[in-house]
């Protein structure tokens, strides 16, 4: 069985490990936004080189990131082909029937499928750097200042929390009636697919019932450890900027300032 | 001095199908004129079988509950009191009887930490309790493992050091061993007894197995929302005929001697243990071969 509550979580001490997760968040989404800003080869070059970079620095395996790439395959190939076949400007190469390849399109496609794999990696960065927990915890003080909109981050952070506190518990459930249901003869691997969804209905049923008795059970244990919601509470853990941090922030908006001014010295390829 | 009392405690669930017109309830209350001092200090069991309202009163105990009629007083104050809610829960903590349910947070010692956190303690401080709290319980190496891969008998440990980082004047444990193994269930009856001995924590244990009870200072039995009986181990126990008829055993030794007394073979009452029962039968065997 798969950890959940660990989640793409690669435990490690490097760099990007020890990085206060609120500014790693938000320096992963500065990256993101900044890999649409390159229109030249030099600048797209610059935000390949700055994830190798960061990568290094995580020292994950490159098998890792490689895993996480491996499922969008599919979707850059698409996307690659509709640019090909799809842009009609340049010079042509190919030409049979309507199809029509051009210099452009392949510059356009290439161009689009980098950019995916950086916005993947980059972001995968974050979730095999950070435990789920860690990132609600980011989560929850990150977007604290909503509470002037009246949005409830707190209970929002809570509920995250809790529910990946029970996923395992849940899963663990799921498998006993499974297997109880199984000994009195429950037939759930054979049948249409009508069949086999119906098979299902005597395993989720008892876990719903489960479920809201373990919620009952966690209000009363919450409410006896005082809890109130999210007013005066303080946390163990705080989270702490440190020099490192800072110059973090300095070096990805000085990359993000970089590829601007790339676009302005190089001309667009696109 | 008292750190609990009841006074004639009344509780009866609001059930509206049941009520006459005039929005009286007529049907039996869970708890009926329930008188009850807890010291400072003490280690009182609370036996019952289900529906004998333990449960219900313990849940007095920490404002979980109000009564119906009376009051509950904790250390002074009045659990109807909305101020002074949660002092009273703070002082008086609770464990549960399903240790998976009353864990919060994904990572053993966030967990501990989240009752400190509500009570809005300063970070610092809340960290030495945490480690305090998890090295009473002897659950320090396991801080940053994740609560669903730890036994059952760990996870309530953990659950204890939850309450324990509150600095609780008193623990209420809710059937707290009836989910696990035989290893888990002593793991935790020894960290209660030996909170209650070592830090005096004054502890309320709600159990149906006698020999949890039989450890106690002090036993409290409860039958259809009523004190049945009150007083030592020994004492409660001697009354064998009375537990057997509200359905509730006596420890095996205890039952043993009873049986062999009723017999005619003159052993003394009050046999807790089993230690107790073999040194009571070697010396009437002693005796009768010195008599021979």
């Amino acid at each position: 069985m798969i950890d959940i509550t660990l989640g793409q979580y690669f435990p490690g001490n490097s760099f990007l490990h020890r990085m206060d997760p609120r500014v790693k968040m938000v320096l992963i989404f500065l990256y993101i936004f900044s890999v649409f800003i390159p229109q030249n080869w030099v600048g797209l070059g610059l935000a390949v080189a700055f994830l190798v970079f960061v990568i290094i620095l995580s020292r994950l395996p490159v098998k890792l990131i490689f895993k996480s790439i491996k499922p969008i395959i599919p979707l850059v190939l698409i996307t690659s082909a509709l640019n090909i076949f799809y842009i009609s400007d340049g010079t042509t190469l190919f030409k049979w029937g309507f199809i029509q390849i051009t210099t452009k399109g392949i510059t356009t496609a290439s161009f689009i499928a980098i950019r995916i794999i950086c916005l993947i990696a980059g972001s995968s960065l974050l979730t095999y750097t950070t435990s789920p927990t860690t990132l609600t915890d980011a989560l929850e003080r990150l977007l604290s200042p909503l509470k002037v909109v009246k949005l409830n981050v707190h209970e929002l952070a809570m509920m995250m929390t809790i529910a990946l506190r029970f996923i395992p518990t849940l899963i663990e459930e799921t498998d006993k009636i499974m297997s109880a249901q199984k000994a009195r003869g429950a037939d759930l691997e054979s049948g249409g697919l009508m069949q086999r969804i119906r098979a299902l209905i005597p395993i989720i049923v008892p876990l719903f019932v489960s479920s809201f008795r373990r919620a009952f059970d966690l209000a009363t244990a919450m409410e006896c450890r005082c809890y109130r919601g999210g007013e005066r509470r303080t946390r163990m853990k705080q989270m702490k900027m440190r020099v490192p941090d800072y110059i973090s922030i300095v070096v990805v908006l000085a990359f993000a300032a970089g590829l601007l001014g790339l676009n302005f010295i190089f001309k667009s390829v696109l | 001095m008292a750190i609990i009392s009841a006074e004639k405690v009344k509780f009866y669930y609001e059930n509206y199908e049941n009520s006459d017109n005039q929005g009286n309830t007529p049907q039996k209350p869970v708890l009926d004129s329930i008188d009850l001092e807890i010291k400072k200090g003490e280690f009182v069991a609370v036996l019952g079988h289900n529906g004998s309202g333990k449960s219900t009163l313990a849940k007095h105990f920490n404002a979980m509950l109000l009564p119906s009629g009376g009051r509950v007083l904790v250390g002074g104050r009045n659990t109807a009191d909305e101020n002074e809610i949660y002092e009273i829960r703070r002082m008086v903590g609770m464990v549960l009887q399903n240790p998976d349910n009353q864990i919060v947070s994904t990572i053993v010692e966030e967990d501990v930490a989240f009752g400190p956190e509500n009570l809005g303690v300063e970070p610092g401080e809340i960290r030495r309790r945490v480690d305090e709290a998890l090295k009473t319980v002897g659950m320090y190496d396991y801080r940053l493992h994740a609560p669903h891969k730890l036994s059952g008998g760990q996870k309530q440990r953990v659950a204890i050091a939850g309450i324990l980082a509150m600095r609780p004047e008193c623990i209420v444990l809710d059937e707290p061993t009836a989910m696990l193994d035989p290893k888990g269930r002593k793991e935790v009856l020894d960290t209660i007894s030996r909170l209650n001995r070592e830090q005096g924590i004054t502890i309320v244990l709600i159990t149906h197995y006698m020999d949890e009870a039989a450890a106690a200072d002090r036993v409290v039995v409860m039958e259809s929302g009523r004190i049945l009986l009150d007083g030592t181990p020994r004492e409660v126990f001697s009354h064998v005929d009375k537990l057997r008829q509200v359905g509730l055993d006596v420890p095996q030794p205890t039952e043993l001697c009873y049986e062999l007394r009723k017999h005619g073979i003159p052993l003394p009452e009050g046999v807790l243990t089993a230690e107790e029962c073999v040194a009571a039968l070697s010396m009437l065997l002693e005796e009768t071969y010195a008599d021979n």
